[in-house]
């Protein structure tokens, strides 16, 4: 024995607080009779020597005997330190039964077959030929429970002494899983004794056929070190004259609940884990126990999907194995059909949901388990490629994740050699996974944070903590795995696209027609015929293509219409060809990529456009260029245009290109997120003032004379409120000059209308230009002179027209006519009073046209413009207040609806709830008008019934997927809240909650 | 094609059934049926069988008319009062869209969505509905008919009556159905009946109301009677009430009982009832939804007519019945407004909204009223904040109009057309002259 043992020594062998190390190797090498250098080494394979050394010294202390034995087998030493030193719980179950040690003198090449465990257990508790105990209470669960923690104990033996952990990976969750199933079958044996003991007849209990089936990763032979076991209970009668069906399921739901007890319940050897019948039919409320028949009767009629998912991992774990078989048999052939059934697209994307969601978000940067890059991943890939194939192949019939991933390899339905990498990624992470977990024996699944923690952990693993940065090598298996999707998932499909075997894989047309099928696309056959045409070829652009495709494909199939999204990408793909920009935005820019996806699948009206100016693409790769353009801006560059292009012809044209860029522009914006409903209304509002500009001034600058000339907004274009496809409401002015005046001025301002209103024709964007609120509605001249507005509006001004040009602003025209015509319109919007007669006439006129202007046939609960509580009840509420205290209320001054609402509320006139109430109709109303031209690039004023329209405008505006129904009720019901405000506060005068302060 | 589909077809073979009745409820509550011939039974478990949804009250609006009926298999029944002569089947159907979404205005998928919403909170919804109904001569009133077959009273047992007859094959035929009958017996009008359905989760209980009634018309028609679930028929005798017992389960422990609370009930049973009576007005609409179930409520004797509640108290809107001690499972509380011409989802549906709102919002529950309310003045029944039901129709359908719990539960488009329709019922009510009128003022006026 050495004396002095350097304290450099202690540290080497791993231990954290030298001195106590040195004193414990000390003390063990006296109680063992060991070197304390031989101590020291083998403690040294611990992944905690401090912690095994310490148990050591205080088990050993109380069996000398046990020291001296176990310290002169180097092998049965090394072994029990590294249980102890990678486990406290195992730790503790070993002081509390130091004679379990025994259990690791033979070093093991192997585990016991399940039968082996089983029986071992079954002694245990001393189970006779009929599975019956000889013991029962807690002298038999605690035997049970003991013998359970030896068998695994033995496993983390053999484990922790692996060279490479992950090569015994399969087997150790295979025996663990086993060891799981043998102690349910001993308990099973002791809750057949207590039915006994407590007065049951032995033969009854004998007649009990009763199997447990397991489930989840137990059924799978996957298990962990701490998990709940998942089962499913079914029983029947031996003997239907011995004992009814009905009795045997009373008898059989006592055994079930007994046997849970009996592996979980606090005793003196505490619980094992939790054995969860939670997946039975019909869950927590369903019969603890049914009959195979019912089982089979309630998988036909009403199982959910997922159930079937769940039955995938079935497998007979424990009772009558017959039975057992029959169960298992009898329900493959619906979890192998579940692929062909109604609603698998939608299934499969909560199955996706289930894989990101749901993590706090504490714990994102720390989870082996969940989120992108974790176990469930591999696991979600996995089982959905089962399900897509195992349709029609039973090769991929498999419960467990790696033989169910390494089967998908040898069928060619994945590359063979991914299907390796990725198995082994699994094993990485579930090697942890086990590590974690046995350290406390808690279920855990997060990745620790703290030095020393991801030192043992590195340790237990069996890493060399100085070369190996544990962090490190988990971070960049994640970032493995979770392009694990898009390699397994879609790749596949390119290679079946073109025909061409890449790698062993040999996926055919219809098997990757059944893969797009899953994931949402409605006519496959054709997705097909365009992944052929964007990836087959030599040319650069193809090889690019091959290369994103896959990850590309993933993202349209989030859309909301794939189908549509995969064809705009084919031919916008084909009108770019091989500028250099394009392909290297799609290979090197993931967001840009991603964004062009959504705007496809999600918008026809973007789609189409995009066709016109491909170049715009370019603008997704950052949100700088997808900013709207100032007025300012824009006002330069068309001056610019005017002066750069001499004809009328082709300086319109320039505009016309202008406007169609700016206008796809700002829906890109809209679609992608970066500009809210006020930005888009600004810029659309900008734009059209601009382009509208720039159509006057090509028109006035070939005469030599013109009069002055202006143009009023109305509607939402005067109250800055435009949409996509809004029309543009006008009404046009001129005052004659020195030099053009009389006749032939208003001659002259005829003609620049009429060009201006040609030059809007654009054929590709329409750009509809109305002018039916001018004074005489259709009836009336097209412009007229200041002096014939003012006489008119004098004389003739109908009480519409003054809440006409409540929106009214000027928009284009000289400085000194603009004022003059706003001055003008003050007057007649704002006036000092409004007779009762007037307000009488507004309300009646309202009346006649919710009767009048719908169309025929058209639900005015859906009429987004003249229906129930939509558009005109908010604004014609808004304008009857406006008309009636505007002049005393400056904040009601305003062409705009929500600022004049916001005014009402401020002034009192108005509640506060009431103005909610109607703001988020006339939002929402709003929205979905834009969304409707977003979606299939028509206007419609009428929130469409089609699903899948519906589904579209959902997504444009924002929900998330599967959220069609949910618009409709939300439109319905925010859109009836306004109508009883609008009835309320429109049609009745003593509802105001008070009268118009006086200013 | 899956083993329960395989079931109905061969049975229709082996029966030689002639005809299948395809069953589902319109908005209104009125069963519907489209017989098919056997041979489309296949086609129509493979993709539905269309119709135009807009000949149904309340189903579709007429520009999406087409709508499918997907028969259920689990439902499928041989119709007992066929005889054996030409066999005929029911099978109840889901409807759906042409894409395959449930239909919004399907009352069984209202329901549905509501039992969905309490499952998020952990609860399963029970009911156990006692149902009234007369038994008549035939239903020609014009003509002298419309006459109770006889003038026995509340269990009473009539001698040879032909109401004793009717009950006993009524249920034999219920059972061959597949449905559990608690109790039948007579009820306190003249040929008035009661038959109790045993406790079932709302959604069986509702689809079993739904084939009772056509079973209780069917056994009375052959018979040569007629029976009526009008709620008031009579103005002298009492109306047909639905008495129904409420409770809520969590996994399989009542959710309503505490033993040692007050009555054995749970903070969550005194919560849903405080919900129940703080809705109650604005829900009546769907519970009591014609003209004539407002005689019923408001006709004195035991009739509801104001939201209190009481442990034993036969003019309580909400009563907490006894029970057997020990017996927590059957812990519940009974709804006393509802009448028999409900429709049985829409008002489940409604009654368990209020409850649950009561439960999330965590109302107080006022104390129980231990007088008999009819006889309180009506300053009293103020100062004792006993609030009424609605008084007729029209009332009703203005608090419900102010809804937002209907109007949640129900889904705008049901919402929508339930006022639609019950305003034009009301409208043709008011226009009508009626004999009272006649008869107090033609005279004198």
């Amino acid at each position: 024995m050495s004396d002095a043992l350097a304290l450099s020594d202690v540290a080497k062998a791993g231990f954290i607080d030298l001195r106590r190390g040195r004193e414990t190797a000390e003390a063990l090498g006296h109680l063992t009779g060991c070197d304390v250098s031989v101590v020291l080494a083998v403690l040294g394979v611990a992944a905690e020597p401090d912690v095994a050394g310490s148990t050591l010294f205080e088990m050993f202390s109380a069996d000398p005997e046990l020291a001296v034995r176990c310290g002169s087998d180097r092998a049965w030493f090394e072994a029990t330190v590294r249980v102890i030193g990678a486990s406290r719980g195992l730790g503790e179950f070993l002081t509390r039964h130091p004679e379990r040690i025994d259990g690791l003198r033979t070093p093991r090449t192997d585990f016991d077959s399940p039968e082996e465990m089983t029986r071992r257990l079954l002694a245990s508790v001393g189970a006779d030929s009929e599975g019956i105990a000889a013991r029962d209470g807690d002298a038999a669960t605690d035997a049970l429970r003991c013998e359970y923690r030896a068998i695994v104990c033995e496993i983390a033996a053999f484990d922790l002494g692996a060279e490479d952990a992950t090569t015994v990976l399969d087997r150790v969750a295979r025996a663990l899983a086993d060891a799981a199933g043998a102690a349910i079958e001993a308990s099973l044996a002791v809750a057949r004794a207590t039915l006994v003991a407590q007065g049951v007849a032995r033969a009854d209990v004998s007649n009990v056929a009763l199997a447990v089936i397991g489930m989840g990763k137990c059924g799978a032979r996957e298990l962990n070190y701490v998990s709940d076991v998942d089962v499913i209970y079914v029983a029947e009668t031996r003997s239907e004259d011995a004992l009814s069906t009905e009795a045997a399921l009373t008898h059989a739901t006592k055994l079930t609940q007994l046997l849970a007890r009996g592996i979980y319940e606090p005793g003196r050897e505490p619980g094992l884990w939790e054995v969860d019948a939670n997946l039975r039919p019909e869950g927590k409320a369903g019969a603890l126990v049914r009959t195979l028949d019912s089982h089979l009767a309630y998988y036909e009629r009403w199982a959910k999907n997922w159930e079937f998912q769940a039955l995938l991992k079935a497998r007979a774990i424990a009772g009558d194995p017959d039975l057992g078989r029959r169960y298992v048999e009898g329900v493959a052939p619906q979890v192998w059909t579940s692929a062909s059934r109604e609603g698998f697209v939608d299934q499969v994307q909560r199955m996706r949901e289930r894989v990101t969601d749901h993590i706090p978000a504490n714990e994102v940067d720390f989870q082996i388990k969940l989120g992108p890059g974790g176990l469930r991943d591999v696991e979600f890939t996995v089982q959905l490629l089962q399900l897509v194939h195992g349709l029609h192949d039973p090769r991929v019939r498999l419960r467990g994740t790696i033989e169910s991933l390494t089967a998908l390899g040898e069928a060619g339905y994945v590359g063979r050699d991914e299907a390796a990498t990725f198995a082994d990624s699994y094993r990485l992470l579930r090697v942890l996974e086990h590590r974690l977990q046995l350290r406390n024996l808690r279920r855990t699944h997060l990745m620790p944070t703290g030095d020393e923690d991801v030192r043992v952990l590195a340790r237990a693993a069996g890493f060399d903590v100085a070369s190996v940065d544990l962090t490190d090598l988990w971070r960049s298996t994640k970032v493995q795995v979770r392009a694990l999707h898009e390699r397994l998932f879609y790749r596949p499909l390119l290679a079946a696209a073109a025909a061409l075997p890449e790698e062993g894989l040999n996926l055919t047309t219809e098997q990757a027609q059944a893969r797009l099928a899953a994931i949402g696309f409605n006519d496959p056959k054709g997705a097909l015929a365009h992944i052929t045409a964007l990836t087959s070829g030599v040319a650069r652009r193809s090889t690019i293509q091959r290369a994103i495709l896959p990850v590309l494909l993933q993202w349209l199939a989030a859309g909301a219409d794939p189908d549509f999204g995969l064809l705009a990408f084919r031919r916008l793909s084909e009108a770019l060809g091989e500028s250099h920009w394009y392909l290297k935005m799609l290979r090197d820019s993931q967001a840009a990529a991603e964004r062009l996806m959504k705007v496809l699948s999600g918008s026809r009206y973007v789609s189409d456009l995009l066709e016109r100016l491909p170049e715009a693409t370019a603008w997704l790769d950052g949100d700088e260029e997808l900013e709207p353009r100032d007025a300012d801006s824009l006002r330069v560059e068309i001056d610019a245009l005017l002066a750069r292009h001499d004809t009328q012809e082709s300086a319109v044209a320039a505009i016309r290109t202008l406007r169609r860029r700016e206008v796809l522009r700002l829906a890109i914006a809209g679609i992608v997120g970066v500009g809210d409903i006020a930005t888009l209304a600004t810029g659309l509002t900008d734009l059209s003032r601009a382009v509208l500009a720039g159509f006057v001034g090509a028109a006035m600058r070939d005469a030599a004379h013109n009069p002055e000339f202006a143009i009023v907004a109305m509607g939402r274009f005067g109250g800055g409120e435009l949409v996509f496809g809004s029309d543009l409401d006008v009404m046009f002015v001129y005052r004659a000059t020195e030099t053009c005046s009389g006749a032939q001025a208003q001659a002259r301002a005829e003609e620049i209308v009429a060009s201006l209103l040609s030059s809007a024709e654009d054929p590709v964007l329409a750009l509809e230009i109305d002018m039916d609120l001018r004074p005489e509605g259709k009836q009336g001249v097209r412009v007229r002179s200041l002096d014939s507005y003012e006489q008119y509006y004098d004389r003739w001004g109908a009480t519409w027209e003054s809440q006409a040009l409540l929106r009214a602003t000027v928009v284009v025209g000289d400085e000194p006519l603009t004022r003059d015509m706003t001055t003008l319109i003050d007057a007649v919007r704002y006036p000092e009073s409004v007779s009762a007669e007037a307000v009488r006439d507004i309300r009646r006129m309202k009346a006649r046209v919710e009767g009048e202007r719908l169309p025929q046939g058209a639900d005015p609960t859906r009429h987004l413009k003249l229906g129930r509580g939509s558009l005109s009840d908010v604004e014609w509420t808004a304008q009857l207040m406006q008309l009636r205290y505007g002049h005393d209320i400056p904040g009601l001054r305003t062409t705009s609806t929500l600022s004049a609402l916001a005014a009402c509320a401020e002034a009192g006139i108005m509640t506060a709830a009431d103005v909610d109430r109607l703001r988020d109709a006339w939002l929402l109303a709003s929205r979905v008008r834009a969304a409707g031209t977003l979606w299939n690039n028509r206007l419609s004023d009428v929130l469409p019934t089609d699903r899948s329209a519906l589904e579209g405008l959902a997504r444009l505006l924002g929900m998330p997927p599967g959220n069609a129904s949910q618009l409709e009720e939300n439109y319905l019901g925010t859109t009836r809240r306004a109508r009883a405000v609008f009835e309320r506060v429109f049609f009745d005068d003593d509802a105001r909650p008070s009268v118009a302060p006086t200013d | 094609m899956d083993k329960q589909q395989d079931f109905v077809l061969r049975t229709i073979e082996e029966r030689g059934v002639k005809f299948v009745r395809l069953w589902f409820t319109d908005v209104v509550g009125t069963l519907k049926s489209v017989a098919v011939a056997p041979a489309e039974v296949e086609g129509a478990f493979a993709e539905g069988v269309g119709f135009d949804g807009s000949a149904i009250e309340g189903l579709t609006r007429s520009f999406e008319a087409d709508v499918l009926a997907h028969p259920d298999p689990s439902t499928f029944q041989i119709l007992p009062w066929r005889g054996d002569v030409d066999p005929a089947a029911r099978m109840f159907c889901d409807i759906t869209t042409p894409d395959g979404q449930p239909a919004q205005a399907d009352p069984r998928n209202v329901l549905k969505r509501t039992l969905a919403k309490a499952a998020d909170k952990g609860f399963t919804f029970y009911t156990h509905p006692e149902i009234e109904f007369y038994l008549l001569n035939n239903s020609d009133w014009r003509n002298g008919g419309g006459r109770p077959i006889d003038q026995a009273g509340y269990f009473d047992n009539v001698p040879g009556g032909k109401g004793h007859d009717f009950r006993r094959r009524a249920v034999r035929m219920l059972e061959d159905l597949g449905i559990s009958v608690e109790y039948s017996h007579h009820e306190a009008g003249p040929g008035q009946n009661e038959i109790d359905l045993r406790y079932a989760d709302a959604l069986t209980t509702a689809d079993n109301i739904m084939t009772m009634r056509t079973v209780i018309k069917e056994v009375a028609l052959e018979l040569d009677n007629y029976a009526t679930f009008m709620p008031k028929p009579f103005a002298d005798h009492p109306g047909s009430g639905m008495h129904t017992h409420l409770s809520l389960f969590e996994g399989d422990t009542n959710a309503f009982y505490e033993a040692g609370g007050k009555y054995q009930l749970s903070k969550t049973g005194r919560s849903f009832i405080a919900g129940l009576m703080a809705h109650a007005p604005e829900i009546t609409a769907i519970t009591n939804q014609y003209v004539n179930s407002y005689k019923r409520l408001w006709g004195g004797d035991e009739a509801p007519s104001f939201v209190t509640w009481g442990h034993n108290n036969r003019s309580a809107l909400i009563r907490v019945p006894l029970y057997k001690p020990s017996k927590s499972q059957s812990c519940r509380v009974e709804y006393r407004a509802i009448d028999s011409a409900a429709n049985p989802y829409l008002a489940f549906a409604v009654m368990l909204a209020a409850g649950l709102k009561g439960i999330d919002e965590g109302y107080e529950l006022a104390p129980e009223a231990e007088d008999n309310v009819w006889e309180l003045t009506d300053v009293e029944r103020r100062s004792l904040g006993y609030k009424p039901l609605p008084s007729s129709l029209d009332h009703a359908i203005s608090l419900m109009e102010d809804s937002e719990l209907v109007a949640e539960t129900l889904g705008e488009k049901v919402f929508d057309y339930v006022l639609l329709n019950k305003r034009r019922e009301w409208r043709e009510y008011r226009s009508q002259v009626t004999p009272f009128e006649l008869e107090r003022n033609l005279d004198i006026l």
